[in-house]
């Protein structure tokens, strides 16, 4: 098992230092509405994010469709270590039941799909780390109790695999493990999930985006609320995303996650696309060359 | 025995003397600057202050291509710019056929048959043979800074890194490097393309010390001492393509070397172009309008930095792409936009 580990490995690395032509944007952006996409940034570039997801558009009229609330807010920086390497930092307001976070991020990219050669994909590895800042509450049975400060992290690890398979059409799936050092009762710490991502390019700067989360959770499967309606959700999101021109880019998207990291939107979506739980997001990038 | 010795004294004052006089001929690798100093003309003081601490050509050369070198106290300097390279918009050889004509298509044809890029900057090879910089209309562009560097190499390396690069002011030893590394690629005799008569009046005149005058007259006809520069308007560009057809081959090569050096894999742009139908798509679509992101604008006016965002695009003038390479260009994209 090991030496076929290895081979992959050694394939990977092969391919991806070979003289091919690559393609470099498979995606336009290094996130694709919540979930991370294989792009990294170049070296020396900064990308100032700010990530806004409104309250549920169900809301209607008291809280003008959600547009004068805010589940969850990014505001982070990332920065290429290398062509290959980014990290990223940044603070959520969060929507689960660990807010006030502090998150940190880092990518690599593994190999890069070539438009002739022998690699088909790109393939990115991503480690994150959330650490929540809220007060501790008084109560023992919430997260918030904060018993010992490790109970404060949480992490997350994916592997994405994505292919432009036309100059319009693009697909990432991933296969990602959260982790969280505090759960409820009857959760586990574990949670495998699959990510799919989907993105159609109508024009050189306009597209259509789809991400999809499915996490593998029995006690997700079960439980459900007080009126016996499914009480977790996976989150499922659409979007649009435009390229301004000068490293600036635009997406406007509808999904039923609130939350915006991945550590609080896989565990703890807990709203529904059929019940109008769903809102209005969007994020503005600027990169700058240092 | 006293023949042996005056032969020996003889022999040994002819070759003292040989060492020690003037090049009496030259071959097609000697510099101009060298025969032009030997016939009488000293030239400008592009010369750098080696004695300067730190001053090296190899040091000079890693900041043209690299945008930094190793500091003199040892360890790397500051990156020169964030944005370019002297490499973005210069080539290092020669990319004009005959030096003495200023023509872009048949530097288009030159560069491509070369492998180098086809740009907006004079290449820098035989840069110190020049006499004036930023020449023409670059004083609309920038203004009164193109006085200190009009006759001054020095002032010209400093507004390109400064203005151009949009980088940092560079240091003295750093800039006596870069006229150091510059002056490992000066003109040679070979690059004047002299005839069989122009080369006897000159090695004549390096012989007899006579007629000097012509011998510099025919070296400084052969190239030219400084780079013309006419900024052309994108309507006027728009409309003088109305009258002429585009040849869509050549715009491949406008496209490929002119464009993609910088936006392919995004070198320098944010921008991507690459080989794909929407980008043509895109380029064709915008073509026509009148919009920044149209290829008459571009090239005639470049893109200009912002607050905050310092990158940039020079623009093409007139002497570095024609209305009808624009055309070119212009049809290319057209083809692969259908």
């Amino acid at each position: 098992m090991k030496n076929y580990l290895l081979k992959i490995f050694c394939f990977l690395v092969i391919t991806s230092t070979q003289a091919q032509e690559q393609i470099h944007q498979t995606f336009k952006d290094s996130r694709v509405i919540n979930a991370h996409s294989v792009e990294t940034l170049r070296k020396g570039i900064l990308d100032f994010r700010v990530t806004h997801r409104f309250g549920d558009v169900g809301g209607g009229w008291p809280t003008f469709y959600g547009l004068e609330t805010a589940s969850d807010v990014f505001i982070g920086f990332d920065y290429g270590l290398t062509d290959k390497m980014m990290v990223g930092i940044s603070r959520t307001k969060g929507s689960g039941p660990l807010r006030q976070n502090i998150n940190s991020f880092v990518k690599l990219k593994v190999a890069t799909q070539e438009i002739k050669g022998t690699n088909p994909f790109s393939l990115s590895i991503l480690g994150s780390m959330s650490f929540s800042t809220m007060q501790s509450s008084p109560i023992p049975s919430d997260l918030n109790f904060f018993e010992k400060s490790v109970h404060r992290f949480s992490y997350h690890l994916g592997v994405l695999i994505a292919s432009r398979l036309s100059e319009r059409i693009a697909m990432q799936v991933a296969g990602s493990w959260t982790y969280r050092n505090i759960v409820e009762a009857n959760d586990k710490n574990d949670l495998p999930s699959l990510g799919v991502v989907f993105k159609y390019q109508f024009s050189k700067a306009f597209g259509l985006i789809v991400d999809a989360t499915f996490a593998f959770s029995e006690f997700r499967s079960n439980e459900v609320n007080r009126d016996d309606s499914k009480r977790f959700h996976s989150p499922i999101g659409v979007g649009f995303e435009w390229e301004t021109g000068g490293g600036h880019v635009f997406q406007i998207n509808l999904t039923n996650a609130s939350g915006i990291m991945e550590t609080d939107y896989i565990p703890y979506t807990t709203s529904s696309w059929t019940d109008g739980g769903y809102r209005l997001g969007f994020t503005i990038s600027r990169q700058f060359k240092l | 025995m006293k023949r042996f010795y005056i032969t020996f004294l003889a022999a040994t004052f002819i070759l003292c003397a040989s060492l020690v006089s003037p090049l009496d001929t030259f071959d097609t690798t000697t510099r101009v600057s060298k025969v032009l100093d030997i016939l009488g003309d000293k030239g400008p003081d592009h010369y750098p202050d080696t004695k300067k601490f730190g001053v090296s050509a190899e040091r000079g050369r890693n900041i043209v291509m690299n945008g930094f070198s190793t500091r003199p106290g040892g360890g790397k300097t500051r990156r020169q710019s964030k944005h370019f390279l002297c490499t973005s918009c210069h080539n290092l050889e020669q990319e004009d056929p005959v030096l003495k004509y200023n023509d872009p298509q048949e530097r288009l044809l030159y560069t491509s048959k070369k492998g180098l890029p086809f740009l907006q900057a004079t290449t820098l090879y035989g840069a110190v043979n020049r006499v004036s910089f930023y020449n023409g209309d670059y004083e609309k562009k920038y203004g009164d800074l193109v006085i200190a560097a009009r006759n001054d190499i020095r002032g010209a390396i400093q507004l390109c890194a400064t203005e151009c690069a949009q980088g940092r002011k560079l240091k003295s030893w750093e800039l006596e490097s870069i006229l150091a590394y510059l002056w490992t690629i000066d003109l040679k005799m070979g690059d004047l393309q002299l005839s069989e008569d122009e080369l006897k009046i000159i090695n004549k005149s390096i012989r007899n010390r006579t007629m000097k005058d012509s011998a510099i007259q025919i070296i400084k006809s052969k190239y030219l001492d400084g780079s013309q520069a006419h900024f052309g308007s994108a309507q006027a560009s728009i409309e003088a393509g109305k009258n002429l057809e585009g040849n869509p081959d050549n715009g491949q090569l406008v496209y490929e070397n002119s464009c993609l050096h910088c936006h392919k894999d995004r070198r320098y742009s944010y921008l991507l172009l690459d080989d794909s139908k929407m980008t043509f798509k895109h380029l064709a679509n915008k073509a026509a309008g009148y919009s920044k992101h149209s290829i008459y604008q571009v090239v005639r006016y470049g893109v200009f930095s912002k607050s905050g965002k310092h990158s940039y695009m020079p623009q093409y003038t007139m002497e570095k792409m024609s209305d009808q390479q624009l055309e070119d260009l212009r049809s290319y994209i057209d083809l692969r936009a259908e």
